[in-house]
């Protein structure tokens, strides 16, 4: 289709910048295969969307790191970051012993792929993030919903010092280092703890 | 710009990289000199860039969302909305195609005459009736589409969760076993026989603690092949060692194993299992476990976690408790003559087919 980038590493660029459109297409492309397995593995159409999105967050923040290469296409990648995820899924559901409940069994060699410690990165990554905005909503107002648009939302300073009232954008640029200021303080003491 | 400045400005233009080559030395310098501000530097520069990976990672995941929402759900929406004809209109549509071929074909023979003397006409109006044909034969297929359509919505809907064991039958008169964990919570059971015609079958008792379920196949005398099963059921334990074989479906066809009893007890030295030595994989829970004699001597439950290869088994003793215990108003009858006895293992496995299946939960 016109205007489709080709080539995986340009896609992963793309996505790596947040491009909708190759979003859009990496999703439609590889989406219905992830549903069609989970499908046959005792998941259900709502989980099919978590565990995918969840992969593509995955390969997102790989892709974040601008000398990360692929060493397997996209649609592999993705599929094996979902039945990865799937599976660890299932464990932490089923008491010990494991229950010869589904079909999961790996009909495929994923080796050399290293998606197992991408995951584990990700998820340290969440658990980071998770601790950062646990701190952001202790920080209180107005510095939560200041720090929010800004690096939530993506709201320039112009539009931040419009619609929180500053004077100008030098009073709102003062009031978010104050704001991060006090974040930091929350944030490292949470850590330490 | 000084480094005497805020910290989070400097912060902020380094994160970005937008610190000129001065400003750079002086920074370092700095942080060389001062403990206490190349801590605070190095925890402010660590905040900003969680905070932006954060807010993009946020964006990302809105975006997937939003994608899943338009694109993945409701992709009509962007293509136009497409309107569905009641199923009358499709009747009233094939008789007004029927008609219009009627009207055709009297149109035909009124010309017919002529056509002797024109033979390219002919050979358009047929084509026309083909055309005709063709239309209507689609018509027909769009109201036969319809009517499936409406049928199917009174299955259940096809987005719940499959899951799928094995069971045997405990009689030839619909009555069979598999794992509690298979059926427990299940909207319907279903089993597949080796022809692949599902059958429904009923919970008639069960017991989480052996993680054992009795159910019945719901049609009325029904058989699941010819004769009685060839198999019986062992009455008291077996002891280690004995060599054993298994029937199940892993996937859409039976696979078989073999090996032998390594514990009399099963998992955390549980009583009411065995601890066996036998490759298995998912989906086989329910198999019937059989000694070389054809005796049923257990059902399996469940494997090890990573560490240990160990299969278990529950006891075919816990299976005549739970039929004796729960099921005595309408004894279930268990057969007591084997057939496998003696037989060739290719021929014992070629006598249970029929009587091994597997089993399909539907759960919400």
């Amino acid at each position: 289709m016109q205007g489709f980038i080709n080539t995986e590493q340009q896609l992963l660029e793309s996505l790596a910048s947040g491009n909708r459109k190759v979003a859009n297409q990496v999703y439609q492309q590889n989406y219905p295969i992830v549903k069609g397995w989970l499908a046959k593995n005792g998941g259900s159409e709502s989980d099919a969307a978590d565990l995918f999105q969840e992969a593509m967050v995955v390969l997102f923040g790989k892709a974040q790191d601008t000398g990360f290469r692929l060493t397997c296409s996209i649609s592999t990648y993705l599929m094996a970051v979902c039945k990865h995820l799937w599976y660890k899924k299932l464990q932490k559901q089923s008491r010990d012993p494991v229950f010869l409940k589904e079909n999961i069994g790996t009909d495929e060699d994923e080796g050399g792929i290293g998606y197992e410690d991408d995951v584990k990165v990700h998820e340290e990554r969440e658990i980071h993030y998770d601790m950062l905005n646990a701190a952001l909503d202790q920080v209180g107002e107005p510095c939560r919903s200041l720090l929010k648009a800004f690096y939530h939302n993506d709201k320039s300073m112009q539009e931040i010092t419009a619609a929180f009232g500053y004077t100008n954008t030098d009073n709102a640029k003062t009031q978010k280092y104050k704001c991060l200021a006090r974040l930091r303080k929350i944030f490292y003491s949470m850590a330490d703890n | 710009m000084s480094i005497n400045n805020n910290i989070w400005e400097i912060a902020e233009a380094f994160v970005a990289g937008t610190l000129s080559e001065t400003d750079l030395k002086e920074l370092n310098s700095r942080v060389a000199s001062d403990i206490e501000f190349a801590a605070e530097f190095s925890e402010s520069t660590n905040l900003l860039k969680s905070m932006k990976a954060n807010g993009k990672q946020k964006r990302f995941r809105n975006l997937l969302s939003e994608i899943h929402e338009s694109e993945i759900k409701n992709p009509k929406a962007k293509t136009g909305r497409r309107i569905e004809l009641p199923a009358h209109f499709w009747r009233t549509a094939a008789v007004a195609a029927g008609v219009a071929l009627l009207t055709s074909t009297i149109t035909y023979t009124i010309l017919n005459p002529s056509i002797k003397k024109n033979d390219y006409q002919y050979v358009t109006i047929s084509r026309e009736v083909a055309g005709l044909r063709e239309s209507q034969k689609q018509l027909n297929q769009n109201q036969k589409k319809l009517e499936t359509d409406i049928k199917k919505i009174n299955q259940p809907p096809a987005a719940h969760v499959r899951f799928t064991g094995t069971g045997f039958a405990i009689n030839n008169e619909g009555y069979f076993v598999t794992s509690n964990h298979v059926v427990e919570g299940a909207d319907s059971i279903y089993i597949q026989d080796r022809n692949g015609e599902y059958f429904k079958a009923n919970k008639l008792a069960f017991d989480a603690e052996s993680d054992l379920a009795v159910l019945k196949i719901a049609r009325k005398s029904f058989h699941f092949g010819k004769g009685e099963v060839p198999y019986t059921f062992a009455t008291g334990k077996s002891g280690l060692g004995t060599n054993i074989f298994t029937l199940g479906y892993p996937k859409n066809d039976l696979f078989y194993s073999s090996g032998a009893i390594s514990s009399s007890n099963g998992f955390d030295g549980n009583e009411l299992q065995y601890t066996l030595e036998l490759p298995v994989g998912h989906g086989q829970s329910g198999s019937p476990v059989l000694d070389e004699k054809g005796n049923v001597i257990g059902i399996l439950t469940a494997m090890g976690g990573d560490a240990e290869a160990n299969t278990y088994a529950v006891s075919s003793q816990a299976l005549i408790s739970l039929i004796h215990d729960q099921l005595s108003d309408s004894p279930i009858r268990i057969n007591k003559t084997n057939k496998l006895h003696g037989l060739s293992r290719e021929q014992q496995i070629e006598k249970m087919q029929a009587f091994t299946f597997s089993v399909k939960v539907y759960k919400k």
